[in-house]
């Protein structure tokens, strides 16, 4: 019994094909949570997989519906093993972004996982079927090799994180009492290059929105009446073109960050290098807040984009004045930007500049930006167990690029959030071909074994 | 026997039914050019309809198959009464735009004509198989008149203007002895507005392309990429802001016209646009800055973005997208530079920083690619035929330098070398070209009165020699 035993227990779990074979059941369910008619997959993956799965290592399981209507239930799975040990909330989410089946490379296909030579692909492998189940399969590693954790396990699984994660403060809220613990060790989101292990302890906020042009029903004959009528999309491009610059900078002030770049995330941040590894897109080094580093653009600043646009019928072209026009944006944020000033910075923005015809809605959902400092005593000793595992030095990150409903735990659970991701920057997330690397699961798979054997060890933080 | 008489009989043909009567049978072929599945029906229009009436009115058929694969026959159909008369080259399109079945208000079929009050119903009512069709009628009216023209006629249909006229310029060029005549006149499109009998001398171009920004493959998680990859939505949307301002006016110096004549100021002078009823509202502000509406459309460019899309609109995900698309058209009028139109876009796009902007062809299925073409003002053809109609009407009609739109007229003026006389019949909110086309039977009726009186004035004296 002891800390390599457990790494040597989950080498062979990846080696015997367990992993492949639990991520396999878990990626075939059809967790869309962006399709409403997918609310009983969603069910499915806590009630026949989820829930079956964590008895079996002695959880005891409570399944909760959403608050919020259309929202997916959740589920807390909790291992008590004694009041005076530490407790550990760890979370994930079942639900998955839209299959896109008809867009992946030909032969795969997202309900199934495909492996060619490192790659494993399918819908979740990454985010996040691929992350919780590393974490559970360690955990049953230790449990299996310890006979005992040695410290106290909540598991939060939501099912609507893709939809903005509807409810889950809510959730937090209401169940403060059965979530309560010490601290939060969970995994989401990509290594900042897939060799190394990467923590982070917040993430950007991101805050979607559309700005339309509607002026009219209908189109109208581009011959007969071009040059008189306004154009939907040349009016928005115009608004959009007004906010960011052609290099990506944003342009107006309510939206970037309210001061500069703190000291101690500058000092985390600037040199960091950012390695998506094989397959990654290659970077813009013109593109984004003039001056900085790559580090400071994605970790340190805002970032506004436009995530699809459309005016006319693009699959039918005709010859005519479109009536309206679309585009979803989105402002991706850090602390301490207020995310409550975007929409009517926005709406003074545009008025003042001649768009008072753009109309702006806010998607319900807006996710907060979030941070730790670096040198937390949970941070250093997440750092210290990870650099124990693995020889090799941890990338420190105080927030995701990315967004995570982290404020849920750190504002509302108020803990301290330690994120240990296990994907990677190329890993196609959100797009068709979505997957995994087979070498860097396994080694997540020996860290997390790691991280949890010395949580059980009697030398946490106070 | 006199020009009142041919225009009463005409109006009684027309008052007795005679119009809906030929018009319904030919309504009723669905000749749909842009639907390859109907090739052979567009022949069954001018076997069955047209050349019958051709001949019923002592013209010689001539068919010309189509070099264009997939192109539809071309009839020419002439009455040469004596080789000292002028001769009078007439056109119209037998070709519809598909029927859109199932999306026309109460369920309408776009292929039975239907009556309702003023309008009547069915697709190619107004483009163009009803303008023809009345031309024909009229010209009938004349020779049964008078026994005889009076001059010649030479009359072609094609049957494939919808689906940008292909193989045409190639049978013109080939044949120019055929077609040769000494004036063209025509009719099709709206007039300015249903009580206002109109001339347009020429037609504005249209070129479409694609601006194109394609940076990488696949979307990218805009969280851990955003700020690090380059946004081809934000690329193409300042590009595009490059080329038309935020009130439509075109920026590319290079790509507008020469400034208005005087000529044309006067003529486009008092022409209100008459958007008729359920027509949209024209927005005063959009447009060449200082040009009236009528300037900006009948004698002025224009840029459109026709679509417009990235990412993935219908199901919007957190990603950089990888490309943008806009789909685009330029309109322009005759002295513009359409041949260096895209050369000219290239070097704004490349001088305002914008190299990853590619210019590509357009879908295949919204190809246009139309010369700018004017006849004159002052062009005697075109003052006898304002004249004309003014013999007819009490008023001269309104003269227009150029319709919005644009249609294949280089082939009658710069291949043929004729002076080109639209005359339209149909009115601006139509539906051309969407579901429920239609056209205003008291229009019509104020139509056939004008073309018979072009028609029999055609046999006088005093045409331009």
């Amino acid at each position: 019994m002891s800390r390599q035993a457990a790494i040597e227990r989950i080498d062979t779990y990846m080696e015997g094909g367990g992993f492949l074979d639990d991520l396999s059941r878990r990626v075939a369910i059809h967790t869309e949570s962006q399709e409403d008619t997918q609310i009983g997959e969603l069910h499915r993956y806590l009630d026949e997989e989820m829930q079956p799965y964590l008895e079996d290592m002695g959880f005891s399981c409570e399944k909760f519906e959403n608050s919020i209507e259309g929202g997916g239930p959740f589920l807390i799975a909790t291992r008590h093993e004694a009041d005076d040990l530490p407790t550990v909330l760890s979370y994930g989410h079942g639900d998955v972004v839209r299959g896109y089946d008809d867009q992946w490379h030909e032969g795969l296909s997202p309900w199934t996982i495909t492996k060619e030579g490192n790659r494993w692909y399918g819908r979740g492998t990454a985010d996040n079927k691929g992350q919780h189940t590393i974490n559970l399969s360690a955990l049953k590693a230790v449990l299996e090799e310890r006979g005992k954790l040695g410290f106290n396990v909540k598991v939060l699984l939501e099912t609507g994180e893709e939809r903005g994660s509807p409810g889950l403060r809510e959730f937090c809220q209401a169940q403060s009492e059965k979530l309560k613990a010490d601290v939060l060790v969970a995994s989401d989101g990509p290594r900042l290059s897939p060799d190394r292990p990467t923590i982070f302890m917040g993430s950007r906020g991101v805050f979607n929105f559309t700005m339309r042009v509607d002026l009219r029903e209908g189109g109208h004959h581009s011959g007969n009446w071009g040059g008189l009528l306004a154009n939907p999309g040349v009016i928005l491009t115009h608004a959009i073109s007004s906010i960011v610059s052609p290099k990506g900078e944003v342009l107006v002030d309510g939206l970037r960050p309210p001061g500069p770049i703190p000291n101690s995330v500058r000092a985390a941040i600037t040199n960091l290098k950012i390695d998506g590894g094989e397959g990654a897109p290659e970077i813009d080094p013109d593109w984004g807040e003039p001056g900085f580093t790559a580090g400071e653009k994605v970790f340190g600043w805002n970032t506004f984009e436009i995530l699809a646009y459309t005016t006319g019928t693009p699959g039918k072209p005709v010859n005519a004045v479109p009536p309206s026009a679309e585009a979803t944006c989105h402002i991706r944020f850090v602390p301490p930007t207020d995310s409550h000033g975007f929409i009517p910075c926005l709406r003074e923005h545009l008025d003042a500049n001649g768009f008072s015809m753009v109309e702006l809605t806010a998607s319900r959902e807006c996710m907060n930006a979030t941070r730790l400092d670096p040198d937390h005593p949970w941070a250093k000793w997440v750092v210290a167990s990870i650099e124990k595992t693995s020889g090799r030095k941890v990338d420190v990150l105080p927030n995701l690029g990315g967004s995570l409903p982290n404020d849920a735990f750190s504002e509302i659970l108020a803990l301290p959030t330690i994120w240990v991701p296990h994907s990677y920057a190329a890993c196609s997330q959100h797009a068709p071909n979505e997957h995994i690397l087979e070498g860097v699961s396994h080694d997540a798979l020996q860290v997390m074994t790691g991280l949890w054997w010395d949580m059980g060890d009697g030398n946490t933080p106070q | 026997m006199s020009r009142a008489s041919a225009i009463e009989n005409a109006l009684a043909y027309f008052d007795d039914g005679g119009y809906l009567a030929e018009l319904g049978p030919r309504i009723a072929i669905p000749t749909e050019s842009q639907n390859p599945e109907r090739l052979a029906v567009l022949r069954d229009y001018l076997e069955q309809e047209m050349i019958p009436a051709f001949e019923a009115m002592g013209h010689d058929c001539q068919v010309f198959e189509n070099p264009a694969e997939g192109g539809g026959p071309v009839l020419l159909a002439c009455r040469i009464e004596d080789s000292a008369f002028p001769t009078v080259l007439g056109y119209g399109h037998g070709d519809v735009v598909r029927g859109q079945e199932g999306n026309w208000k109460n369920d309408r079929d776009p292929w039975t004509i239907e009556q309702d009050g003023d309008r009547v119903y069915g697709r190619g009512t107004a483009d163009n198989k009803g303008q023809h069709i009345l031309n024909m009628a009229a010209m009938r009216h004349v020779i049964e008149t008078r026994g005889s023209l009076g001059f010649n006629s030479k009359f072609m249909i094609e049957m494939g203007e919808e689906n940008g006229s292909a193989g045409l310029e190639q049978i013109v060029s080939e044949n120019k002895e055929a077609f040769s005549a000494d004036v063209f006149i025509a009719s099709d499109g709206p007039r300015i507005s249903p009580d206002t009998p109109t001339i347009f001398l020429g037609a504005r171009g249209a070129k479409n392309f694609d601006l194109v920004v394609d940076l990488r493959e696949g979307g990218h998680h805009s969280g851990n990429w955003g700020g690090l990859l380059a946004n081809p939505g934000i690329i193409l949307a300042q590009a595009l802001a490059t080329i038309v301002g935020p009130t439509g006016e075109l920026l590319v110096k290079d790509l507008l016209p020469p400034p208005i004549s005087n000529s044309v100021r006067e003529a486009l002078k008092g022409i209100a646009i008459d958007v008729g009823e359920n027509g949209p509202e024209i927005d005063p502000e959009w447009g060449a800055p200082g040009l009236t509406p009528a300037e900006r459309v009948y004698a002025w460019n224009i840029f459109e973005i026709l679509t417009m899309t990235t990412g993935n609109p219908a199901n919007p995900v957190n990603a950089v997208p990888p490309k943008a698309r806009a789909h685009c058209q330029y309109r322009f009028v005759a002295g513009s530079k359409r041949d260096e139109a895209l050369d000219i876009l290239r070097r704004h796009l490349d001088e305002n920083g914008f190299e990853q902007v590619r210019i590509e062809p357009p879908p295949p299925g919204n190809a246009i690619d139309f010369k700018a073409t004017r006849t004159e003002l002052d062009h005697p053809w075109a003052i006898w035929v304002r004249d004309a109609i003014e013999r007819t009407k009490g008023t001269p009609p309104a003269l227009l330098p150029s319709l919005g739109g644009s249609i294949c007229n280089d082939i009658f003026t710069d291949i043929l070398g004729l002076p080109s006389i639209w005359i339209p019949h149909s009115y601006g909110a139509c539906s051309q070209h969407a579901p429920n086309e239609h056209i205003l039977l008291s229009e019509f009726r104020d139509a056939i009165s004008v073309m018979t009186g072009v028609y029999w004035d055609l046999g006088e004296d005093g045409t331009p020699s």
